[in-house]
């Protein structure tokens, strides 16, 4: 998919129109060619960066006009800690869930041969409920899993087991864990497939030939091969479901997660004049998500070196 | 002793028969070649040896023991794939010892016999780096240390020089044949380039639709095609159309040839006479009729392509509507486009067909 | 002998176990949230003999007939339709001239189209709340969310066009389309835009349901579009609100579906993942 277009590599320095003024230089035009990006980095500039660090800005600016670093340190005590560490703890878990749970279904998806359709409906149906989320999903659990949910009923009355006599809360680690799983698992199959897929026939059947069962196999080629995209899986799960808001804030009234919390000073349900708070929660949730991509991508790039 | 037998394998996939009743004993030390188009049954003759694909009929057996229904990691074969079969995340080393490990062969032992089989192919160099580093030389090269590793009693090659580079080609080639003669392992070579095929076996097996069309030296397949089939795969044939005139004796475009014709063909049946172009010669210019002696035919020359050995001249004769190819080759005068010649048909390597058997 | 055939067959049984729970995972929330939204019997009553009884479409009537309804829905939609002419515009042009001129230049703009990933959008709501004063103008408006929206589904939108440019050697086709004398526009407008057909199908549909599905945005925007309209309804009426939410459900699955049919490869080729296979981060949220 990031396959380096080789065969237009060398060739931009020759594709000068017919018409255009430069069409007789001899020089190969490439320097006024970055023109053509300014749209976008106009665009990325002024509703990205700008934001962005107006967060930043506004995490080391105090109401009464001082500067200091105070407010991103004071992020990290009280509840806010509380929050951080449920978040990171919350997001760790759904991204395991989802790693081991979506990456089987998509070894499932690639080893049954029938019937033939399977592939393509866990793709498509992968394909839709990784966009899946927020508000509807929300309710669904609601419905499947709240007091007065389908299951929880099915489990009462058909197998007399009470879930909420257990510390069962959908505003749990657990509860929550389940819900965004929904959207985890779709989402790493679509990450997984292609690793899969890039598992070469050859490579089995040269294990095979040299002796080594399926279990082999998966130990010393399979697994190793796949590792990167594993890793890189489960951080973009971390990511999403760390950043995750309008799903928890469907489920919960309280403000247990980083998200919710920033959503709270914000609008100032928590104290009126501690917005301060607020940024510097955001920009900290912003710097976890750019180490978090960031390692993802260049895991990324490394996993395919080896999809030839 | 026999190193490989296959005895009447059949194999079919759904409603194709890739395999007839095949066939086929390979002699300790040999190095046969499976030689045939695609969808011949090359590869899955292969295959079943490997024990990627299970034989529906008949058995294969090495050294005497049947092997027919042994799983593919049980048996003792060294294979060496198409392309793209070293394990990416395992170092030159590590790929080669993988057998090795999977054998429980000690450490000592396993480091001895990488060393020595990377020498065996010239690769002591690379010993660390890893496949995506190799050039695909350098990676089939591997893959066949790889494989001779574990000491196989059988090495199977699966078309290890298609995906090459055609220099590389021709280098590899000979150096698998100067393994394979200086290990003495018996080996099984499938390719679809009878070059390669011709070059480097002790017998070629031509094969057609899941059939052993013919199984001989290099030099018999080459010369003595047994059949319509091997004979057009094979290098290139021109065919003529001929009237049997008597025994080894037939009319062609209006002259008369001595070739020697099938027994039994009965005078006046229509034939194809097969002549490769090199066994083909020419003449300049145009003898009269009456003063031409047998076995000459006159035509005209339509095209020329110079290719560097040698020269392929295309000759319109009289009477054919076909052109004829003829090689000619070194010293040989080049006629010009348009001019008269007479071709001269070596009989002794002419092959007849009956009309029908193509 | 016997023991491979049985772990052969253990292996073959395990996955498709594997698949029907996953499938049952997946489908039973949509099943609750169908017997709640359309069901009027209250889950205490609910039991095998109660099973059939007092199904009704009335969850879904009633919130239809809801002006406030209408007008966010309304606001949504429009948001939407223009939502995906700004990110065509503003990313099929950039491209294609990324493609065509600036090849060195693709990994750069494919780590710029990922960049909204790191700003997740309620750090990139907090971003624009002081900004307030200085675009009042602007951000008073319903329609200040569309730029927004664009960097949202910009991840997605540059992969979906990106790989369909791809698959399409478009360099080749402009240098022939020019070589027979055709202008840049034409060759645009008669050569380009319909192959790319369903890449910008797909950047389009993906671009909606982003759209139709951000909440947390609109919420502290204070903007009334579908999504915030569902949040506070459902407040007020659980069956109507849950109604709603399964219709939106159900909406954007079938919108993904159409999707997944018309970009479906052509040919033997497996299908593969390419154009929803974007890194996502909770896009709704």
């Amino acid at each position: 998919m990031t396959a380096i277009d080789r065969s237009s590599g060398g060739r931009a320095q020759q594709a000068t129109p017919v018409g255009s003024p430069l069409a007789t230089s001899a020089r190969p035009p490439r320097s006024w060619a970055w023109v053509g990006l300014a749209p976008l980095l106009i665009f990325l500039g002024l509703f990205l960066v700008v934001p962005s660090f107006s967060v930043f800005l506004k995490s080391l600016r105090a109401n009464d006009g001082s500067f200091g670093f105070t407010a991103l340190g004071n992020a990290f005590s009280g509840q806010n800690l509380d929050a951080f560490k449920f978040s990171v703890w919350l997001s760790a878990i759904a991204a395991l869930v989802g790693v081991v749970a979506g990456g089987l279904l998509a070894y499932a998806a690639t080893t049954i041969r029938r019937p033939r359709w399977l592939r393509s409906l866990i793709i498509a149906f992968s394909g839709v409920a990784a966009n899946l989320g927020g508000i509807p999903l929300a309710f669904a659990f609601i419905a499947l899993l709240g007091r007065q949910g389908l299951l929880t009923k099915i489990l009462s009355g058909g197998f007399g087991f009470e879930l909420y006599a257990t510390s069962f809360k959908l505003d749990s680690t657990w509860g929550l864990t389940v819900v965004y799983s929904y959207f985890n698992i779709p989402l790493m199959v679509l990450i997984t497939l292609p690793a899969i897929d890039g598992l070469k026939v050859a490579w089995r059947e040269a294990c095979a030939n040299l002796g080594g069962t399926s279990f082999t196999f998966w130990r010393r080629v399979g697994v190793p091969v796949l590792f990167p995209s594993l890793l890189g899986g489960f951080l973009l799960l971390f990511a999403n479901s760390f950043s995750a808001y309008a799903t928890a804030a469907a489920l919960t009234q309280k403000s247990l997660i980083v998200p919710l919390r920033i959503g709270f000073y914000l609008r100032g349900d928590i104290s009126a004049n501690e917005d301060q708070l607020g940024f510097s929660l955001a920009t900290w949730m912003i710097l976890i998500m750019t180490v978090c991509m960031g390692l993802y991508w260049f895991l990324r790039k490394r996993a395919e070196r080896w999809q030839q | 002793m026999t190193a490989l037998v296959y005895q009447s394998v059949r194999k079919t996939f759904g409603q194709t028969v890739a395999l007839e009743s095949f066939d086929l004993t390979l002699k300790p030390g040999e190095l046969v070649s499976l030689l045939g188009p695609s969808g011949c049954g090359k590869t899955t003759a292969l295959r079943i040896a490997a024990g990627f694909e299970k034989a529906d009929l008949g058995s294969v057996s090495v050294n005497g023991s049947d092997i027919t229904h042994l799983p593919a990691h049980r048996r003792n074969m060294g294979m060496v794939f198409q392309s793209y079969s070293l394990f990416p995340n395992l170092s030159v080393g590590e790929n080669v010892e993988f057998g090795l490990r999977t054998r429980k062969v000690n450490k000592a032992e396993r480091q001895k016999r990488v060393g020595e089989t990377l020498e065996l192919v010239q690769l002591s160099a690379l010993m660390n780096r890893f496949p995506h580093q190799l050039s695909g030389g350098q990676q089939q090269r591997v893959a066949l240390a790889r494989a001779l590793a574990v000491q196989p009693e059988v090495l199977l090659l699966d078309e290890p020089l298609s995906a090459l580079d055609a220099k590389v080609r021709a280098t590899l080639r000979d150096e698998i044949r100067r393994i394979q003669t200086e290990l003495g392992i018996t080996t099984l070579f499938v390719t679809h380039d009878q070059e390669e095929a011709l070059a480097i076996s002790d017998r070629v097996g031509v094969m057609s639709n899941g059939r052993l069309e013919q199984l001989a030296s290099p030099v018999e397949v080459y010369r003595h095609p047994s059949s319509a089939f091997v004979a057009r795969f094979v290098g290139s044939m021109n065919e003529f159309p001929a009237t049997v005139l008597g025994r080894d004796s037939l009319r062609v475009a209006g002259s008369v040839v001595t070739v020697p014709t099938m027994s039994g063909s009965r005078d006046g049946a229509s034939v194809l006479l097969l002549v490769r172009p090199e066994d083909v010669s020419i003449t300049q210019g145009n003898p009269k009729p009456d003063r031409r002696p047998e076995g000459q035919l006159a035509g005209t020359v339509t095209a020329i392509a110079f290719q560097g050995a040698s020269t392929v001249v295309s000759v319109r004769l009289d009477g054919l509507d076909r052109p004829v190819a003829v090689h000619l080759t070194g010293a040989a005068a080049t006629p010009a486009i348009g001019e008269r010649v007479s071709a001269n048909i070596d009989s002794a390597r002419a092959v007849c067909e009956p009309v029908g058997s193509v | 002998m016997n023991r491979d055939r049985v772990l052969r067959f253990v292996g073959r049984i395990e996955p498709a176990v594997f698949v029907i729970l996953c499938a049952l995972f997946f489908v039973l929330p949509l099943l609750a949230m169908g017997r709640f939204a359309f069901q009027k019997i209250p889950m205490i009553r609910l039991g095998s003999s109660t099973l059939f009884d007092g199904w009704t479409l009335e969850g879904v009537r009633r919130p239809l007939g809801n002006s406030d309804f209408q007008k966010a829905l309304r606001l949504s939609v429009q948001l939407a339709l223009a939502t995906v002419s700004l990110t065509l515009a503003l990313m099929l042009p950039t491209t294609l001239w990324v493609h065509l001129r600036l090849p060195k230049a693709r990994p750069f703009v494919e780590f710029l189209t990922v960049l909204p990933y790191v700003i997740p959008p309620i750090a990139l709501v907090a971003g624009v709340l002081p900004l307030k004063p200085y675009a009042r103008w602007f951000l008073d408006s319903n329609y200040s969310l569309m730029p927004f929206y664009v960097i949202f589904a910009m991840p997605f939108t540059f992969r979906a066009l990106d790989a369909g440019i791809q698959a399409l050697d478009v360099k080749t086709l402009v240098d022939a389309s020019r070589s027979l004398g055709a202008g840049w526009g034409h060759t645009v407008r008669r050569v380009l835009i319909p192959n790319l057909r369903s890449a910008i199908i797909s950047a389009s549909f993906l671009t909606a349901a982003v759209v139709l599905g951000e909440y947390t945005m609109a919420r502290v925007l204070l903007k009334r579009t579908l999504p915030a309209f569902m949040a506070e309804y459902q407040g007020r009426e659980p069956q109507g609100g849950m109604a709603l939410a399964l219709a939106a459900l159900v909406l954007t699955t079938a919108l993904f579906a159409m999707l997944s049919l018309l970009t479906r490869p052509r040919g033997n080729r497996k299908s593969k993942p390419i154009m929803l296979a974007a890194p996502v981060t909770e896009p709704t949220a």
